[in-house]
C-alpha cells in the first residue's frame, strides 16, 4: 500500500507533504514531486495536506499508472526531506486538469 | 523482509543515522495483547502533543519501523507509548519482549494530524478512540494547551473487553493528581468508555451510540454541531470512516495541519 502523487502537482509543488512525511519518501523533479512506493508506509498524513489534492491512495481508479510513474521518477530524482519554495506560478496552475504532458523529466536543481 | 531477532547484544548492530536511540525505563503489560512502555527522551526530540513517531529496534542492519503515537505530552521529559502485540508482527513480535535498559530507535521526524493546530477554535473537543487509538489522546489530554483552546474535552474509548480499557481508566485517575494539568482538567475533562463484547455498564460501538443519540444523552450534552464541537478520531479503519461520515452529517469538515477545519483523523497504524 502506498500513496501516489498525480499530475495535479505539476507546476505547483506546494510541498506541504514534504514537511509531514515521517519516512522522507518524497523525491523532487523540476516541476513535480513523487512518492517512492516502496518507501511509503501508507500513513496518509500527506494526503490532506496537499492544497490541490494531488495525493491519492493507491485504491483510486487508474492508480497503477501513477504508482509506476512515481516509482520511475523516485529512482531518478533526488530525495527531498524539507519543505522549500513552491513553483513561482503555482496559483495559475493549481486547479488546471490534465497536466501530465507538461511533466519535466529533469531532476530538481 | 528484514530478519529481526530480539536484541541480545546491543553492540552487534550500529545505531543507524538519523535516529534517536532511547532507553526503555518501564514496561507494563495490561493484557495478552496490550502493553505500555516508557523511554528516555533526547533533548532535541521535539514533537507536538498528538503526533506519532517511527519506532524500531536495534536488532537488524535495516530495522523495521512502525508508526506509534507518542502517548506522553510534549512537556514530559520521558516518552510513553501504548502498543498492541501482533502475532508475527514484524515489529511488535519483538517489541513486546522489551525490558528496561533495552534500546528503542526513534526516527527524527514526529508528524501527524491529531494536533490542536489542525482544528479551528471551538468550545468542546471530542476525542474518539478505539483500542490503542487512545494513545495520541493520552498525550493531548495531558497538554495544558488543549485546555487553553477548549472549554470542555470529551474522550471516548471503545474496546472489545473490559481489561482493554484499563490503560485509559488509569490515565484518567492519575491525571487528577497531575501537578501541571490536574486542576485544568477538573470538571472539563470527561471520559466515556464502552465495550463491544464483554458485559459492561456502557456498551456498544461509538458510531452506533452517536447515531442513536445515546452518547449525547448519557453525557447530557447536545448532539454535535459546528458552532460548538470539534473532533479528533483515532481507531480502526472502519471506525475512522464511519465516524468521519457521522461528523460530516453533523456539518463538521475534515481538516489538516495546512488547512485547519472542524475535525481531524489519524490514519497511521501499528502493524
Amino acid at each position: 500500500m502506498t500513496f501516489i502523487v498525480t499530475d495535479g502537482c505539476i507546476n505547483c509543488k506546494y510541498k506541504d507533504c514534504i514537511e509531514v512525511c515521517p519516512v522522507d519518501c518524497f523525491y523532487e523533479g523540476e516541476n513535480m514531486v513523487v512518492i517512492h512506493p516502496d518507501e511509503c508506509i501508507d500513513c496518509a498524513v500527506c494526503e490532506p495536506e496537499c492544497p490541490v489534492d494531488a495525493i491519492k491512495p493507491d485504491t483510486v481508479d487508474g492508480a497503477q499508472f501513477w504508482i509506476d510513474l512515481n516509482k520511475k521518477y523516485a529512482e531518478k530524482w533526488p530525495n527531498i526531506n524539507e519543505q522549500s519554495e513552491p513553483c513561482a506560478d503555482r496559483e495559475e496552475w493549481a486547479n488546471k486538469p490534465d497536466k501530465l504532458p507538461l511533466l519535466s523529466e529533469a531532476p530538481a536543481k | 523482509m528484514s530478519v529481526a531477532v530480539l536484541q541480545t547484544k546491543p553492540e552487534e548492530f550500529p545505531i543507524p543515522e538519523g535516529v534517536f536511540a532511547e532507553t526503555v525505563t518501564e514496561v507494563k503489560h495490561y493484557t495478552d495483547n496490550l502493553f505500555r512502555f516508557r523511554t528516555t527522551r533526547s533533548d532535541s526530540l521535539r514533537f507536538r502533543s498528538g503526533e506519532f513517531v517511527m519506532i524500531g529496534l536495534l536488532n537488524a542492519k535495516k530495522p523495521v519501523y512502525r508508526a506509534y503515537s507518542v502517548a506522553s505530552p510534549n512537556w514530559d521529559e520521558n516518552l510513553e507509548f501504548f502498543s498492541i502485540k501482533v502475532p508475527n508482527g514484524p515489529l511488535t513480535e519483538h517489541l513486546q519482549k522489551i525490558q528496561p535498559g533495552h534500546t528503542i530507535l526513534i526516527r527524527k521526524k514526529p508528524t501527524g494530524t491529531l494536533v490542536n493546530d489542525a482544528l479551528i477554535p471551538g468550545k468542546r473537543l471530542w476525542m474518539f478512540s478505539t483500542g490503542t487509538g487512545i494513545a495520541p489522546f493520552a498525550s493531548l489530554i495531558r497538554d495544558p494547551e488543549t485546555y487553553d483552546k477548549f472549554e470542555e474535552v470529551i474522550l471516548t474509548h471503545t474496546c472489545r473487553e473490559v481489561t482493554e480499557l484499563k490503560y485509559g481508566q488509569d490515565l484518567i485517575k492519575e491525571i487528577k493528581d497531575d501537578p501541571l494539568v490536574g486542576e485544568l482538567t477538573e470538571g472539563r475533562l470527561r471520559y466515556y468508555c464502552t465495550t463491544t463484547r464483554e458485559e459492561y455498564p456502557f456498551m456498544g460501538r461509538i458510531t452506533d451510540l452517536m447515531k442513536s443519540g445515546k452518547l449525547f444523552e448519557d453525557l447530557g450534552v447536545d448532539p454535535i454541531n459546528l458552532e460548538v464541537d470539534r473532533g479528533m478520531i483515532c481507531g480502526s479503519m472502519a471506525m475512522l470512516n464511519e465516524t468521519k461520515e457521522i461528523l460530516e452529517s453533523f456539518g463538521l469538515e475534515e481538516g489538516a495541519r495546512s488547512k485547519p477545519a472542524s475535525f481531524v483523523i489519524e490514519r497511521a497504524f501499528v502493524g
